[in-house]
C-alpha cells in the first residue's frame, strides 16, 4: 500500500481497536487479550471503557478533538474521507460552498491531531 | 532567376487567426497522488452537478403547483469576490412574485428582483417546501413523488469482471461480444451519498445510459422498494457564449486523426500529400489560394503507431531500437513541415506515447526535436479544448466515444457526442470502464461553457451536423475518421462552422510501405 503508516506501532494499534482481529504473533500477555475481549462489538467511538482500565498502551490519540474529527470523517456530505487529508477535505467542502464547521479547521492546523482519517493506510 | 522573380511577385500570404489554449483544465502536473482516491472523483461530479440541477429544474416543473417553496437560501457571486447571502420567498415560478431579501453581514435588504437578472447564482434548497420537492435516496418515501438527483449507475451482467476469472463455473459464464456489453436485462440504479435506489419504470431506457452520468428524476418511490420513475431531466446543453460569425471571411480548419504512422496499414504517401497540400506545395495557384486560407490543423490522436511486438517489456535489440523511434521521426519530419507554414496542435490518443488514464498529457516536446522549434507547434492534451478566433472548439482523440459504444447504443456517434453534451460531460464512464486520472477536489471533464465545434477523433466514418441547444446554442459536431483507414480529412470553415472532407488516395500496390524495409 503506497500509504502504509511507517508507524508500526501505530498501524498496530489501529488494529487493536478494530474488535475480533488479533494477530497470533501478538506480544502482548494473555491478560490484554482478555481486554482486547471485552471490547469486542464496541463502538469505538466510545472510549471510556478502554480509559479506565488505565493501560498505557491502549491509550492513544483518540479524545474529544479526535471524536470532532471522526464525525467530519463520516460526514457523507462532505464525500468519501479516504484517499484526502483532513485539511484538503476541510478545504475542498469549503470550496464548494458546504459551510463545514470552521471549528475543525482549527483543530486541524492548529492542535496536534491525525491529519487523516482513521482508515488511511489500513484498506 | 526569372522564375524566382515570378514566384515572389505572387506571393500568397497565409490568413492568421488568433489561437488561445483552453487546456489548464486537463493538466495533471500539480496533483499529488496519495492513493485510494477513486470515488472523489464522482462525488465533485455529482456535487457539481446536483448544484446545477437544482437551480435548472425550475425550468423543467414551471407550472407543477405542488413546487410552491417557501425558502430558498441563494448565494449571489456578484462581480468580484463580493458574495451576498440572498434569501428570497418564492411565491411561484414563473418568477413573478418573487420577494428578495438580501442579508449582508447581519442586516437585511430587500432589493428588486431584477438585480438577480443579469447575475451567475446557485443556490441550494431547504428541505422546507411542500409537495414536489427534493429528496436524497435514503430519505424516499413510499408513494410520495418527489426529484432525487444522483449519479447513475447501470448493471451489466455482461460487463467483464475480473472476479469472472476466479469463477469455478466457467462455462456459466455466456460469450460476449467484444466490442458491446449490452443485454436486455440491464437496468439502472440512482446512487447519491446516502444510499442507492433501483430504478424502474419504461421512461428510463438502459441502453442509453451509462454508469457515471448524472441525472435527475421525478417519481416515487414503489411498494417494492424500487423507484417508478415518472420523468428525467438532464442537465442539457451548457450556456454557450456567441461567437459572432456574421462579418468574417473564409478561414478554415483541418482536423485528421488515426494518421498511425509506422502502422501497416498506413500509406505514407497519403499522409505526405495531405501534408503537400497543407503547406501549399501541391496544384495550381488556384490551390495555393484554398490551401492559404487554412489557419490552424488538429492532429485529433494516434498520429504514431509503435509496433505492438516491441512493447512486450523485453530488452531491445539496437535494431529494434530504431524501429521504435523510426515512426516518431518521420511524424516528426511531417509535422516540422506543417509547422513551418501553419499552426497545429497535436493530441494524443490510445496508441500514442502518452500516458493511458484520461486527461491525457502532452506528448513529449523531446519526441519532436524538429517541429518544437517552431512557436506555431502545440502538443496538447487529450481532451483539448481551444479558442480560435473567438470560436470554441472541443473535442478528445476518440476514447469517450468509444467507451460509450461499448455500454449503450445509439444510431451513429454523433448522437453520443449529443449525449455527452447533454449531460454536460465528455467521459460519463470514466473513471468506472475508462481510465481517468483520480482528482480529488474537481472532474476536469464537466463541460461548463458549451463549445461551438465538438470533435471526436479515430471513428470508423465520417459525420457531421448541428445540433441547437433550448437556449439557442449551436454546435458543430464532427465524427473525424481514421486517416489511415478512409484517406480523408476534415475542414472546418470558421465563416459559418460548415463542413467538408478532404480526399486522399494513393495506389498502394506498388508502393513500399513503412515496414517492408
Amino acid at each position: 500500500m503506497a500509504t502504509a503508516s511507517s508507524n508500526i506501532k501505530g498501524f498496530y494499534k489501529q488494529k487493536k481497536k478494530e474488535s475480533g482481529i488479533r494477530k497470533p504473533t501478538s506480544t502482548k500477555s494473555d491478560k490484554s487479550s482478555l481486554l482486547h475481549a471485552t471490547t469486542l462489538g464496541s463502538d469505538f467511538t466510545q472510549p471510556s471503557a478502554l480509559v479506565s482500565h488505565g493501560s498505557p498502551d491502549l491509550k492513544d490519540d483518540y479524545d474529544k478533538n479526535e471524536d470532532v474529527l471522526r464525525q467530519f470523517d463520516m460526514n457523507s456530505a462532505y464525500g468519501p474521507c479516504l484517499g484526502m487529508s483532513r485539511l484538503a477535505r476541510w478545504e475542498r467542502a469549503q470550496r464548494l460552498g458546504l459551510n463545514p464547521p470552521k471549528e475543525i479547521e482549527g483543530l486541524l492546523k492548529g492542535k496536534e491531531v491525525r491529519s487523516e482519517c482513521l482508515w488511511d493506510g489500513c484498506i | 532567376m526569372t522564375a524566382m522573380e515570378i514566384d515572389t511577385e505572387k506571393n500568397i500570404q497565409r490568413k492568421h487567426s488568433t489561437y488561445q489554449s483552453l487546456d489548464k483544465t486537463f493538466d495533471i502536473q500539480n496533483e499529488i497522488y496519495r492513493g485510494q482516491q477513486y470515488s472523489q472523483i464522482y462525488f465533485a461530479r455529482l456535487h457539481t452537478m446536483r448544484t446545477l440541477l437544482y437551480s435548472l429544474v425550475t425550468h423543467w416543473k414551471p407550472s407543477c403547483p405542488c413546487l410552491l417553496m417557501t425558502f430558498i437560501s441563494v448565494i449571489l457571486e456578484v462581480s468580484g469576490n463580493l458574495e451576498v447571502m440572498v434569501v428570497f420567498r418564492v411565491l411561484d415560478f414563473n418568477g413573478i412574485g418573487c420577494e428578495v431579501y438580501v442579508v449582508d453581514r447581519g442586516h437585511l435588504y430587500m432589493v428588486l428582483v431584477n438585480f438577480i437578472s443579469g447575475a451567475f447564482f446557485k443556490f441550494f434548497f431547504s428541505p422546507i417546501c411542500n409537495g414536489l420537492g427534493f429528496c436524497t435516496v435514503l430519505g424516499l418515501e413510499e408513494g410520495k413523488e418527489c426529484i432525487i438527483v444522483g449519479t447513475l449507475f447501470k448493471h451489466m451482467q455482461l460487463k467483464p469482471c475480473v472476479l469472472d476469472e476466479y469463477s469455478k463455473e466457467r462455462s456459466a459464464v455466456p460469450l460476449v461480444k467484444p466490442h458491446n456489453f449490452m443485454h436486455p436485462d440491464d437496468h439502472l440504479v440512482l446512487e447519491d451519498e446516502s444510499g442507492r435506489v433501483k430504478l424502474g419504470g419504461t421512461v428510463l431506457s438502459p441502453s442509453t445510459y451509462v454508469t457515471g452520468g448524472v441525472v435527475a428524476l421525478h417519481g416515487k418511490e414503489t411498494t417494492a422498494g424500487d423507484f417508478l420513475v415518472l420523468d428525467v431531466f438532464e442537465a442539457g446543453l451548457a450556456p454557450q457564449i456567441e461567437p459572432q460569425l456574421k462579418s468574417r471571411e473564409d478561414k478554415y480548419v483541418v482536423f485528421i486523426s488515426g494518421v498511425s504512422v509506422g502502422s501497416s496499414t498506413s500509406n505514407p504517401l497519403q499522409f505526405q500529400l495531405l501534408v503537400d497540400h497543407i503547406t501549399g506545395h501541391l496544384g495550381d495557384e488556384q490551390e495555393q489560394g484554398i490551401a492559404a486560407e487554412i489557419v490552424h490543423v488538429v492532429f485529433a490522436g494516434n498520429s504514431v503507431e509503435i509496433p505492438l511486438g516491441l512493447l512486450n517489456g523485453q530488452n531491445l535489440a539496437s535494431k529494434d531500437q530504431s524501429r521504435v523511434s523510426e515512426a516518431v521521426q518521420v511524424l516528426d519530419i511531417l509535422l516540422s513541415q506543417i509547422a513551418a507554414g501553419v499552426s497545429v496542435d497535436i493530441m494524443p490518443g490510445s496508441n500514442d506515447p502518452a500516458n493511458f488514464a484520461l486527461p491525457q498529457q502532452p506528448l513529449n516536446r523531446c519526441l519532436f526535436p524538429g517541429s518544437r522549434t517552431f512557436n506555431t507547434f502545440n502538443s496538447c492534451t487529450n481532451p483539448h479544448c481551444f479558442e480560435l478566433d473567438g470560436v470554441r472548439f472541443l473535442g478528445t482523440s476518440g476514447q469517450n466515444i468509444d467507451d460509450l459504444k461499448k455500454y449503450s447504443e445509439a444510431r451513429d456517434e454523433l448522437e453520443f457526442m449529443e449525449r455527452t453534451l447533454k449531460w454536460r460531460h465528455l467521459a460519463p464512464t470514466a473513471p468506472n470502464t475508462l481510465g481517468c486520472y483520480p482528482f480529488t477536489d474537481r472532474d476536469p471533464f464537466l463541460i461548463e461553457s458549451c463549445p461551438h465545434v465538438y470533435f471526436v477523433g479515430n471513428q470508423d466514418k465520417y459525420g457531421t451536423r448541428i445540433l441547437e441547444g433550448s437556449e439557442g446554442q449551436m454546435v458543430r459536431l464532427i465524427s473525424i475518421p481514421k486517416f489511415c483507414n478512409t484517406g480523408l480529412a476534415v475542414v472546418l470553415n470558421l465563416r459559418n462552422l460548415e463542413c467538408h472532407t478532404l480526399s486522399f488516395g494513393a495506389q498502394p500496390s506498388t508502393l513500399k510501405t513503412f515496414n517492408d524495409a
